[in-house]
């Protein structure tokens, strides 16, 4: 990989939530402008667009990527990244490899439309096609019905108990109240959790992270365009981006209780970086259901595999303990809109290293990380942020 | 679900078949070109077992609007007496009678309604023995 340094000069983001007066252009490019007015760089400088976005061919307009930089006034490549409901962070990655390969100035947006969905099942449907869809889907399980297994999967051999899963939502919801974009800015008890009706057993119904309308985008740069543009004011370096994936059904895979995806992703991003697990100090997680955080902390090397709902209930993943895990409230309390949501988790480690973060901000951070996963696991994107003034 | 790929699909679908790889002699499932496994073409197709037992099941209410039919329907992970993994509902049963390690039996029935004129999607399913 060539040794080019990139960094994120921008960000723009969206309240998170159901907006159905919002045509899907409007939230996209609200979100384009504002990360380039944060970039406090003149829009022609950007050499290029990727957008993520899963469902944004499924209600009409393929090319949202297309409208937004309309309104922004841009005449430059667009191009729709697809990794599924990792589009975001997929859309990220190739940013970071086109300026690593010698692009100097990008803006990577990532958006999502779906409120417009009234009728549930069509965005199962949609979600069908992240799994295995002839042989999972048409066979008649869901997203929700795969994450019940693999949760049971854990339960059993690692004794993880209903408590410690719901405790992963309790402590997202408490930091959700401080995210200003968030969905649900309201805490919710561990009981009401637990006495939820089963939807999926052992999932709940407030278990899932609710699918809703949103846009996020960030601006990143080559070292040497930040050098030689000195209206740019603020930069935090991206120094890890890896992308994996394994087996799309969980038939087909060996166990049920790890992401083998997000151990092979993570260990490229820290090799690329140059560190481990041990000195990310915050982290955007994919707890797209109770398990999903759980499963990331232990297979990003946080905590041992099987320990993960124990440290969860303990506190050792909330804000400013040992590793601050979803400070954002993650997709659980921030809303997850598909394709926006990989780019929302980058924003909220660079809102944390620019100390913006407010209420929600922790202290003296070194490196923070994000994860990003399609499906149940089939695709995982995994970013690595610095703080470090000079870096190895 | 297409015309097109009901018919594409109906081998596979309503024969439940695999693959058995004549180079590494691996089973595996659904029928690809290669040996998923080892990359080889020499493969010939094989019959599923048709018996085999729960690993992991959960209930299902709300799916696609052609899958609803039967909602709320059981979903499981079945492994099959050949060693073969698959997923596929449980009928015939409720949730509450079931149990991990529950024997089934594979059966041919309804997967998908397309309305009240469209094609209707056979497949398998299984039923405790």
């Amino acid at each position: 990989m060539s040794k080019r340094e990139v960094y994120v000069i921008g960000y723009g983001i969206t309240k998170f939530g159901e907006h159905y007066e919002l045509n899907p252009s409007f939230s996209a490019s609200q979100a384009l402008s504002k990360a380039i007015q944060d970039a406090k760089i003149s829009k022609d400088l950007i050499q290029s667009l990727y957008f993520g976005s899963l469902v944004s061919n499924r209600n009409g307009q393929s090319y949202i990527g297309g409208e937004a930089s309309r309104e922004c006034n841009l005449n430059i490549p667009i191009t729709k990244i697809d990794v599924g409901n990792a589009s975001g962070a997929g859309a990220f990655h190739q940013a970071f490899l086109a300026i690593k390969s010698g692009l100097d100035c990008i803006a990577v947006l990532g958006t999502e439309k779906l409120s417009d969905f009234v009728n549930s099942s069509t965005l199962e449907k949609i979600l069908g096609g992240t799994i295995d869809y002839q042989w999972e889907f048409e066979q008649g399980a869901t997203l929700t019905s795969l994450y019940a297994w693999m949760t049971q999967a854990h339960m059993k051999e690692f004794n993880t108990t209903m408590e410690q899963l719901a405790s992963v939502p309790v402590k997202n919801h408490k930091n959700g109240v401080n995210n200003p974009i968030a969905q649900f800015r309201r805490e919710i008890s561990l009981k009401r959790f637990l006495d939820a009706k089963r939807i999926s057993d052992p999932i709940g119904r407030f278990d899932p992270a609710t699918h809703c309308d949103g846009s996020a985008a960030v601006v990143i740069a080559s070292k040497e365009f930040v050098e030689s543009h000195t209206e740019i004011e603020r930069k935090v370096k991206v120094v890890g981006s890896a992308q994996s994936s394994d087996k799309i059904a969980l038939h087909h895979r060996e166990n049920l209780s790890s992401l083998l995806a997000t151990q092979i992703a993570s260990k490229k991003a820290y090799e690329m970086a140059q560190i481990s697990s041990k000195d990310i100090s915050i982290a955007e997680v994919h707890d797209s259901y109770p398990i999903g955080e759980i499963l990331a902390i232990e297979d990003l090397g946080f905590f041992q595999k099987g320990d993960g709902g124990g440290a969860t209930i303990d506190g050792k993943t909330q804000l400013n303990s040992d590793i601050s895990v979803n400070t954002s409230g993650g997709l659980k309390a921030r809303g997850d809109p598909f394709g926006a949501t990989g780019i929302a988790q980058i924003i909220e480690i660079v809102q944390q290293m620019r100390k913006e973060a407010d209420e929600r901000q922790v202290d003296d951070i070194k490196y923070g990380l994000t994860q990003n996963v399609m499906g149940t696991g089939a695709s995982v994107l995994v970013n690595i942020l610095s703080n470090m003034e000079d870096d190895k | 679900m297409e015309p097109p790929k009901i018919w594409r699909e109906r081998r596979e679908k309503y024969l439940a078949l695999g693959i058995l790889c004549q180079e590494c002699k691996k089973k595996s499932f659904p029928i690809t070109q290669y040996c998923p496994h080892c990359s080889s073409k020499n493969i010939t197709e094989l019959k599923l077992a048709q018996t085999g037992k729960i690993l992991h099941f959960t209930r299902v209410s709300q799916t696609a609007e052609e899958l609803m039919f039967y909602a709320p329907y059981i979903i499981s992970l079945v492994e099959l007496d050949d060693g073969i993994k698959v997923t596929g509902q449980i009928t015939d049963i409720k949730l509450e009678e079931l149990s991990e390690g529950t024997k089934v039996r594979m059966v041919f029935r309804v997967l998908s309604k397309n309305g009240e004129e469209g094609l209707i999607g056979y497949g398998f399913k299984f039923v405790p023995i």
